[in-house]
């Protein structure tokens, strides 16, 4: 059977800003949970860490509904993400 | 009076060796700092461990280089200038930190690429130990070539077991080779500081311009990702 193959802390933080970027910028936590295709542990270590980095924040609406938004970090990680792969790569880090 | 006091010390002074050695030991700090520099914007971004190493690789080689070059200029003090530094006490002090960092730099250089394999908190504690240990020798043997004796083998050390672990890579970059010749450079350029003429300036200068360019193909690398 084929193993799908593992995705990596930068791929996981990446696609999860994606996203979130996708979304116009403002998604529930809960289809944030499914669309990231993570378990709820691991969407709460990630979503933790990405707070903690400044990379979202969340929001709240009129109806003080939670949402989740990207920072201006955030926005800079995912135009900078092919080069700090690139960068990883070229000196094997 | 000992008859020592009588005896000028063995060795050679050149102004122009001193000063390219000056020119030389600018440009490398430089580069090493400005390596440092412009990869702190995606260790912000990221905070990926690979990269945390390798920035503390360069900014310790790049103290090294500064620390080395004072410790080359306290060695021919004695024979160069008029004035007096007391060679005795601040050579053996400059010793340590010079053995640390560049202990630490050499470490912090293979870690970058098996730190994957190994804990972080089992990397610090050995690497440290290791570095304090070969700091203390150097400061009590007062021996630059024994301190470049330790950290070769301590490179060898690494070299294998970083070729032991060896990490997938998608594509061949030598990146593993760029930090092996950083480290040799910089053993030799350790092994070559102070009066005695270990081998002829014009190959000394060779080997400098060398190290330069190895630096400078790191840079160049990196230029290509970050703007």
């Amino acid at each position: 059977m084929d193993k799908m193959r593992k995705r990596d802390r930068l791929e996981v933080i990446h696609d999860f800003l994606r996203i979130i970027q996708l979304s116009n910028n403002s998604i529930k936590p809960t289809p944030l949970l499914r669309k990231s295709n993570l378990s709820s542990q691991s969407f709460s270590d990630y979503f933790e860490e990405m707070k903690s980095k400044g990379l979202i924040k969340e929001v709240l609406d009129k109806k003080s509904r939670k949402h989740i938004a990207l920072t201006e970090k955030g926005f800079k990680y995912l135009e900078k993400y092919k080069m700090i792969l690139g960068f990883i790569e070229e000196f094997e880090l | 009076m000992s008859v020592h006091h009588f005896i000028k010390p063995m060795g050679f002074f050149n102004p122009k060796i001193f000063g390219i050695e000056i020119i030389y030991t600018i440009i490398v700090v430089f580069l090493c700092l400005l390596i440092y520099y412009k990869t702190k914007e995606i260790y912000n971004l990221t905070r990926y461990k690979g990269i945390k190493y390798f920035r503390n690789a360069f900014l310790l080689f790049g103290l090294s280089y500064a620390i080395r070059f004072l410790l080359h200029f306290l060695m021919l003090s004695i024979i160069a200038f008029d004035f007096i530094i007391p060679r005795r006490m601040f050579g053996p002090l400059v010793m340590i930190p010079t053995g640390y960092l560049s202990t630490m730099a050499i470490f912090y250089l293979a870690y970058t690429t098996i730190w994957k394999k190994i804990k972080y908190e089992d990397f610090l504690i050995f690497s440290n130990f290791l570095a304090i240990l070969v700091s203390l020798v150097a400061f009590f043997s007062r021996s630059h070539i024994l301190l470049t004796t330790l950290q070769l083998v301590l490179l060898v050390l690494t070299i294998l077991i970083s070729y032991r672990k060896p990490k997938k890579v998608k594509r061949k970059t030598h990146a593993k080779a760029l930090y092996i010749l950083i480290s040799i450079f910089w053993l030799l350029n350790l092994l070559l500081i102070g009066p005695r003429r270990l081998l002829p300036p014009e190959m000394k200068i060779i080997l400098q311009l060398i190290s330069v360019s190895v630096f400078i193909v790191v840079y160049y690398k990196l230029k290509k990702w970050i703007k």
